[in-house]
């Protein structure tokens, strides 16, 4: 895996925290979704990709599983913060903030 | 603390991969289905819908394949599926399972049980901790002849040494057991209070006794061993507060040693060692054990140099007594262990190395045969896109499986092994050795039995293995291949093997039977003495009631004429030693009007015997007398030394008339004695050349507390048994007789750890030369069944059926002479090196190595003899035919 995947990696995992948070719980579809809304389509996501990654955060402790119905009373399985998760946000947050502070002043005009 | 759960919650799904399966289908369905139904909100067509969902999703396959790589442990998925092929693979080809497993489990299982009797009691005779900084003291008169130590002499060492936590002190009693229906002796080890925290060995039971029950008068208590504990009171837990009765005296147990404290290992009994004060303050009475445990980083080199330094005072501050000793210190599992046992085990470890060699050989072997058989299959799956490590990965998994399926036969056989050892080794010798009662198919037995048989897989795979890869694609795809036969180089490969294996067991068979012809002469040794034709037994004399030399004296002059009154029995006898027993002590000597150089000793075994002893043995009398009636204990002492004794003390002269005396000077033992006769060398050892000097005393003038009695009889000596006990217990009942039974089973028990290294080498050879039969049978059917289209030309241009089978027994003969030639040289190196541990036979014995090379030779080309039968009987229309 290269430099360049692991960032996205981490990007999309705190993109999936960040949605649960404010959306509570979601089944992989309507992530996808939510995520490809706020960022206006900018980001050309696979929403296949979203699993792999709700897996890795499962795996982590960060989020939970479980199967429910969704309105059009479809069979999904739905996925919410654990507490473990909730408090990894600010971690992740803060981790992120940092690396885009890093990045734009290397990228700021030089003076 | 993340790594773990992750790793933990990939374990955890491989136990449910299935149901996982299924619901990450189901999830990632819903997905789909939600794009469509939004797609279709849209306005889209159905179809259309489900053609712009999927293209949002992304590769369907791929995401499941990421998924599922980053859901489980890919490395452990592969090989637990290597795993499960490789037992499906041979669970398809019985035959050659059960054969290998069944090779692989008896060379795992030799091996298993031999490191499980290593590690036992060479490795750990102690289960005690630390035990790496306890080392024993002894003391040491000139050079390297090492002595016990006097009670004064620990006493200066304890308060002048530095590089000890502390130092205990022990000696060892017979005694005999009072309260038991039938008399019994009991081995008690006197120590001090602080022998126990010097071993760090904490009782299992109760407690240990204390410094201030180390007194005179105060020393009633008893701490009971694990076994004797185990086997005098069936393993009783109340049996602390009880009394036990020894020699009179009542003793309040009040404590259980555990399991692991086996030192001394003969110990039944602790007592106190509780010193009066003149037995504190003798410097002569070399009579004690000193045990110590090292201070934290102090060397046993270090603590050597102090305590050379504090003899050096002692014998300058006690001239008397002290002058010409040293003192040495030495790690005390060298002692337990000795010279020799670490060297047997070690030979015996080795040649099951061997043996286990010759089984990678066999199983190679069977491999390469496999290997020839499973070329289609292989050709399939390589034209199939499998890869040339996945295959291999494959191929040496079945291995690996092979060789855990024969380490658990191998497990079996060690356990029934290991019980075999246990059962014929007798009590009397068992309690000799430490660690006996260890042994045990323990985790580290178990890990090594898992370590080899992953290794033996290995070795014995790879090869074949990757002979097996090397195939021409396009020639095996073809119809009607040639499937039998084996390409030049696995020939030679194969050869090899065979060649090893009849070298290997050439070694083993020549090591072992030099080993057991050693042990037959060494068993035989002492028939001038007509073993079969003499029982023994030993007697303690109770200090308490035999506290005189009247009173022992009497009891052996009555004791001697009531069993020389049995019938049946034609000299009887006691002795302090019995020839070849191991059981004489040496002792100065100093002879009359000679002063002793100082640093230089005079030295003899020490034996006390009664006056018939010489005749019963046929020992011929070189000059003078031997001891009759007149010698008492109010006439003059005298002894009779042995012709070496006389050869070296006095060269050229006539010894009878000089004074000698035993002991050291103050020693009131140490009498002056008259020579009186001169009789021929016994050896009174098993592994000492030369007979060393020897000077006999008389029962009747110097009576010892301990003795052997020796009945030469006309019938069955062991029938005696009973009338001996009847005529003994008429004059004390109390006394114990023990270990009864003939001379020659009292010679065999010294014998006892060379005839179990002698018995496994020759199990070793068995399994050995069984092996390399196989294996060179394998190797001649193998070669005529695939030459049988060559035979079978050969036949139709007019060979006859007995040019086939010199053929083939020729070719059999090369393996066997390359076998043969290679092993005798690696014997022969061998012999030299071990040559000191094959007592009575020489290295290089003719009769040996051309007996077996004879043997061996005959028996490989038996065995290809039914293959070469074979070749000869080929029906050459049918053979070509059929190809």
């Amino acid at each position: 895996m290269g430099d360049k995947s692991d960032v996205l990696q981490g990007t999309l995992d705190l993109m999936v925290l960040k949605t649960l948070e404010s959306m509570g719980p979601l089944h992989g579809y309507g992530i996808a979704r939510r995520i490809e809304q706020v960022s206006e389509n900018a980001l050309s996501l696979n929403q296949g990709t979203i699993y792999p990654a709700l897996l890795r955060l499962e795996q982590r402790g960060w989020i939970k599983s479980e199967w429910g119905a969704s309105e059009t009373n479809r069979r999904a399985k739905f996925y919410s913060l654990s507490r473990l998760g909730r408090k990894q946000i600010e971690k992740e947050i803060e981790n992120w903030e940092r690396t885009a502070a890093t990045m734009a002043r290397f990228l700021a005009p030089s003076n | 603390m993340d790594g773990i759960r992750v790793l933990l919650a990939r374990f955890s799904s491989l136990f449910h991969r299935r149901r996982l399966d299924r619901e990450l289908e189901e999830e990632l369905r819903s997905h789909l289905d939600f794009a469509i139904a939004d797609h279709r909100a849209r306005g889209l067509s159905d179809a259309a819908a489900r053609t712009a969902a999927l293209r949002t999703f992304g590769g369907v396959a791929q995401i499941k394949e990421g998924y599922r790589r980053q859901r489980g442990l890919p490395m452990f998925e592969i090989l637990s599926r290597d795993f499960q092929y490789a037992l499906r693979q041979l669970w398809k080809a019985p035959g050659f399972t059960i054969t290998t497993v069944l090779t692989l489990a008896i060379g795992i299982g030799v091996n298993t049980a031999v490191f499980s009797i290593m590690d036992a009691i060479v490795l750990r005779p102690l289960a005690l901790p630390d035990l790496d900084r306890v080392v024993t003291v002894a003391e040491e008169q000139g050079r390297g002849d090492y002595k016990q130590v006097a009670m004064a002499n620990y006493q200066s060492w304890l308060q002048q040494s530095n590089s000890f936590e502390d130092l205990a002190i022990r000696s060892n009693a017979t005694l005999s057991l009072s309260d038991a229906g039938e008399v019994q002796s009991v081995t008690a080890g006197y120590t001090s209070a602080n022998f126990f925290s010097v071993l760090r060995a904490t009782p299992l039971l109760g407690r240990v006794y204390d410094a201030s029950e180390c007194v005179p008068g105060k020393d009633n208590v008893a701490v009971l061993s694990f076994a004797f504990w185990n086997k005098h009171f069936g393993a009783d837990a109340s049996v602390v507060g009880r009394t036990i009765r020894m020699e009179d005296h009542v003793y309040s147990i009040v404590g259980v040693m555990q399991k692991s404290m086996q030192y001394p290992s003969t110990a039944d009994v602790f007592l106190p060692l509780a010193p009066t004060a003149p037995q504190a303050a003798n410097r002569t009475f070399h009579s004690y054990l000193v045990v110590g445990r090292l201070r934290a980083g102090v060397t046993v080199q270090q603590a050597q140099s102090e305590m050379r330094v504090i003899a050096e005072r002692l014998a300058s501050a006690y001239p008397a007594s002290n002058q010409g000793w040293s003192a040495k210190v030495e790690p005390l599992l060298d002692k337990i262990n000795g010279d020799y046992t670490p060297m047997y085990i070690r030979l015996v470890l080795a040649a099951t190395g061997f043996v286990l060699l010759v089984v990678c050989a066999n199983v190679a072997n069977l491999q390469f045969v496999r290997g020839i058989a499973r070329r289609p299959e292989i050709a399939v799956r390589t034209a199939l896109g499998a890869g040339r490590n996945r295959l291999l990965g494959h191929l040496m998994m079945e291995n690996i499986v092979l060789g855990l399926l024969g380490a658990v036969g191998g497990l079996m056989f060690a356990a029934i092994s290991l019980h075999l050892c246990a059962i014929s080794m007798p009590d009397r010798v068992a309690r000799y050795v430490a660690g006996w009662s260890n042994i045990s198919l323990n985790g580290r037995a178990l890990a090594f039995s898992f370590a080899i048989a992953v290794g033996a897989g290995f070795v014995s795979g790879l090869l074949p293995a990757l002979k097996a890869l090397r195939i021409n694609l396009v020639d095996q795809l073809k119809a009607g291949s040639r499937t039998t036969s084996g390409s030049r180089q696995t020939h030679r490969l194969r050869d090899m093997f065979a060649i090893s294996q009849i070298a290997f067991s050439v070694l083993l068979v020549i090591g072992a039977a030099l080993m057991c012809k050693g042990m037959w002469s060494m068993l035989h040794v002492a028939n001038v003495y007509q073993p079969d034709q003499s029982l023994t037994f030993a007697v303690t004399l109770p200090e308490s009631r035999y506290n005189s030399d009247e009173k022992m004296a009497a009891w052996y002059q009555t004791s001697l004429e009531r069993l020389r009154g049995l019938p049946g029995v034609t000299h009887a006898e006691v002795t302090t030693a019995l020839p070849r027993g191991e059981d004489s002590w040496s002792d100065n000597v100093g002879i009359e009007n000679r002063p002793a150089v100082p640093g230089k000793f005079q030295s003899a075994a020490h034996l006390v015997v009664s006056a018939g002893y010489f005749q019963a043995l046929h020992i011929p009398l070189v000059s003078g007398r031997v001891f009759n009636n007149s010698d008492t204990l109010r006439s003059q002492p005298v002894a009779i030394v042995s012709h070496r004794f006389a050869e070296r003390y006095f060269p050229g002269d006539n010894p009878i008339g000089h004074r000698i005396r035993m002991g050291s000077a103050p020693d009131e033992k140490a009498v002056w004695m008259r020579i009186v006769g001169v009789v021929s060398d016994v050896n009174y050892e098993w592994v000492d050349r030369e007979d060393a000097p020897a000077v006999y005393m008389n029962v009747a003038q110097l009576p010892p507390a301990y003795v052997n009695y020796l009945l030469t009889t006309t019938g069955k000596p062991l029938l005696l048994a009973s009338s001996v006990h009847a005529a003994l217990a008429g004059i004390d009942s109390r006394i114990a007789l023990n270990a009864m039974q003939t001379y020659q089973q009292y010679l065999n028990e010294s014998l006892t750890g060379l005839l179990y290294v002698a018995v496994m080498l020759t199990v070793d050879a068995g399994i050995g030369l069984l092996l390399a039969a196989i294996g060179i049978f394998g190797v001649m059917a193998n070669t005529v069944a695939e030459r049988s289209r060559e035979i079978a030309l050969r036949m139709v241009m007019g060979a006859n059926p007995q040019d086939m089978l010199r053929m083939i027994l020729q070719r059999a003969a090369i393996l066997t002479g390359a076998g043969v030639v290679s092993g005798i040289v690696l014997a022969t190196a061998l012999a030299r090196v071990s040559a000191s541990l094959l007592f009575g036979v020489s290295p290089n014995d003719p009769t040996v190595f051309l007996s077996i090379t004879a043997a061996i030779t005959a028996i490989a080309l038996l065995v290809s003899w039914g293959p070469a039968r074979r070749a000869a009987s080929i029906d050459p229309m049918r053979a070509i035919r059929t190809e």
